[in-house]
């Protein structure tokens, strides 16, 4: 299976440059469902799930793959590729800010811009770096997968938690949104929450925007202003919206701000 | 914010088993009934004004932020999740909650109901370990078992060496001048050797079926056939005590298939047949060719019919038959013989009534090439 199959990869819109919207953690690609298809008049928009995500081949998780966000960025430059992307622009979303900042250094000429909502190039405090969680944090969210078993239950695929006989179970999947796998989600959690990126930082020639929300757990301010400080040139814009997720709860402005950058 | 968004004063102050609590459009809470603040152990106006991602322990904040608000966002309600808030002394408090928004815009709301989950979250971890342990216990005995098949083949190579070697000394023996009661023994051990080395290959082709490997063929259309089929025969007489077998071969010639295998089938076929057929009666051996061009060997016996319900597991593996009390081998004869049939693309059937016993092996033939 390709991966334009695998990672279910959505394309549409009648630009000719390549757009990729990436989600980010313990969502699926319907996350840029208010966002992206206000792009579709100028650019060629492509959606994808990574692995173990909704509606990808959950089948191709290799957990020493993934076990750094490497292995997701294998994935884009590996879709990039089947669509023959050059000169693209890059949308990620929290983790998959990195991810497409490793993909674009494994392969400058695929991205030239890159735009990085509530970006985090590590979660975890280190001398001189506030990440926002302290590494016992980080070990109690990994250890609370096994202490709760559904913590994910609600974003569960229906295939997991329904009954497949039963007639009502179509229905329910073709209307799920945001589901993952839960043991991939925990692989992901661990890739995502242990990665250090902040040496990658520098090695970005991309022009770059940081979408900076307020008062977000993940991603902090400061996290929002490192990242400028390490990406040459990049500019930075702080938000209105609150939390982690404003392409969720604030998509005009996020939408505004993406236009005037590209 | 309307005093709508507000849970009612009775509301908040009423006995209830449950948690309640309004956010507002940032996530800041804006009402809180008294049983959530008693299990949180904080006054209201410690809660208010706070985001509620504030009062979940950090690992659910996480869950919360990355999975709940987008689903709630998405959907617009969402039942049963089971996360952790965290009380003033900052103990975990497993629950499960409910939400839902109202209106939108800086009007938007959500409403959640909380329960507390510690004994369903106690029953839902001691199940997710034990389906760990079993998918374990699982894995481990499917490579127990690979293990057991592997040592099966290994032994099964062992065995044949030495049972070459008393085989040649039996052949070198039976050249020497013996008395006629050493020829007798020397008779009875190449019968024996012959009966082991039957076995074995009846193991190692059930310890290769099992391993995946398949029943690997060597087709021949010459006239080998013929002459394996004899030879199965006479070693037969020689080692079962007498028995009359009748053979009746013909067009045995040009037949494709691997002789040495059909032989081995038909030596399964025959030490059934002494086992279990009339000890008074000839077994028949008999091969012809069908009008479509297919090869059939039956072998016949006069004994006891097989019981019915019998039938339907007889080419299983390890199937012995329970009237008998002297057994011969695993029980791996007849699968072997069917699988060897099924191996050629054709068949072995049976067909046993108060007459006779009668085991058919159907080979099809392909048109011979032009």
């Amino acid at each position: 299976m390709n991966a334009v199959l695998r990672h279910n990869v959505q394309s549409a819109g009648s630009g000719e440059r390549p757009m990729v919207f990436a989600h980010g953690f313990g969502c699926d690609q319907s996350m840029w469902r208010h966002v992206a298809p206000h792009f579709e008049s100028a650019f060629k928009v492509i959606t994808f799930d990574h692995i173990g995500a909704g509606g990808s081949d959950a089948s191709a998780y290799d957990a020493a793959k993934y076990e750094t966000l490497n292995g997701y960025a294998t994935d884009i430059v590996e879709i990039g590729d089947e669509l023959s992307i050059h000169d693209g622009i890059f949308v990620g979303h929290s983790v998959s800010a990195m991810i497409g900042a490793l993909a674009h250094v494994a392969r400058p000429e695929m991205f030239s811009k890159l735009i990085m909502v509530g970006p985090s190039p590590r979660y975890i405090d280190d001398t001189d770096y506030e990440g926002g969680f302290t590494a016992d944090d980080i070990k109690d969210l990994l250890a609370s997968f096994k202490e709760n078993p559904l913590a994910w239950s609600a974003s569960m695929a229906p295939m997991i938690v329904g009954n497949p006989d039963k007639p009502e179970h179509g229905q329910e999947l073709a209307d799920s949104i945001c589901k993952i796998d839960p043991v991939i989600a925990n692989g992901f959690a661990r890739a995502t929450f242990t990665s250090d990126n902040r040496k990658d930082l520098p090695k970005i020639t991309a022009k770059t925007l940081i979408l900076q929300c307020r008062d977000d757990i993940i991603a902090s301010e400061h996290v929002g202003a490192y990242v400028r400080d390490k990406i040459p040139g990049s500019e930075l814009v702080l938000l209105e919206a609150t939390g982690h997720c404003p392409n969720l709860t604030a998509p005009a402005e996020v939408v505004s701000a993406i236009r005037k950058f590209v | 914010m309307s005093n709508t968004a507000r849970l009612p004063a009775d509301t908040a102050s009423a006995p209830a088993p449950y948690g309640l609590l309004i956010v507002d459009h940032r996530g800041v809470v804006v009402s809180a009934n008294d049983r959530l603040c008693h299990w949180l152990g904080r006054d209201a106006s410690k809660l208010l004004e706070k985001p509620l991602v504030t009062m979940f322990t950090k690992a659910s904040r996480i869950v919360f932020e990355t999975s709940i608000v987008p689903l709630l966002s998405l959907n617009r309600q969402i039942d049963g999740v089971s996360l952790d808030l965290r009380n003033a002394d900052d103990d975990k408090l497993p629950v499960l909650f409910s939400a839902e928004l109202s209106g939108s815009g800086e009007n938007q709301t959500t409403s959640f109901v909380f329960l507390l989950a510690d004994a369903r979250r106690a029953y839902e971890r001691d199940l997710s370990t034990a389906r760990t342990e079993a998918e374990d216990r699982l894995t481990a005995s499917l490579h127990e078992a690979e293990l057991r098949e592997q040592f099966i083949a290994i032994l099964g190579h062992d065995l044949r060496n030495p049972l070459a070697s008393i085989g040649a000394a039996m052949n070198i023996l039976a050249r020497e001048p013996l008395s006629d009661n050493s020829k007798r023994i020397v008779g009875l051990t190449n019968g024996s050797v012959k009966r082991m080395s039957l076995l074995i290959d009846n193991v190692l082709d059930f310890a290769r079926n099992r391993l995946g490997s398949g029943m690997h063929l060597t087709l021949s259309a010459g006239t080998d056939l013929e002459r394996e089929i004899e030879q199965v025969v006479d070693e037969l007489r020689s080692a079962g005590a007498n028995r009359d077998i009748c053979l009746d071969t013909a067009n045995c010639d040009s037949v494709i298939c691997d002789a040495s295998k059909v032989g081995q089938l038909l030596s399964n076929l025959l030490g059934n047949a002494v086992t279990y057929g009339d000890p008074t009666r000839s077994i028949h051996v008999r091969t012809r060719k069908r009008g479509d061009g297919s090869f059939e060997l039956t072998v016949k016996n006069y004994g006891p019919p097989i019981p019915a319900q019998a039938i339907a597991r007889l080419f299983d593996p390890f199937v012995r038959s329970t009237s008998q009390g002297d057994q011969i081998g695993l029980g791996l004869g007849l699968h072997i013989a069917s699988e060897i049939a099924k191996a050629h693309g054709g068949s072995l059937d049976v067909q046993s009534d108060e007459n006779f016993t009668c085991f058919t092996l159907l080979i099809p033939q392909q048109p011979t090439e032009a």
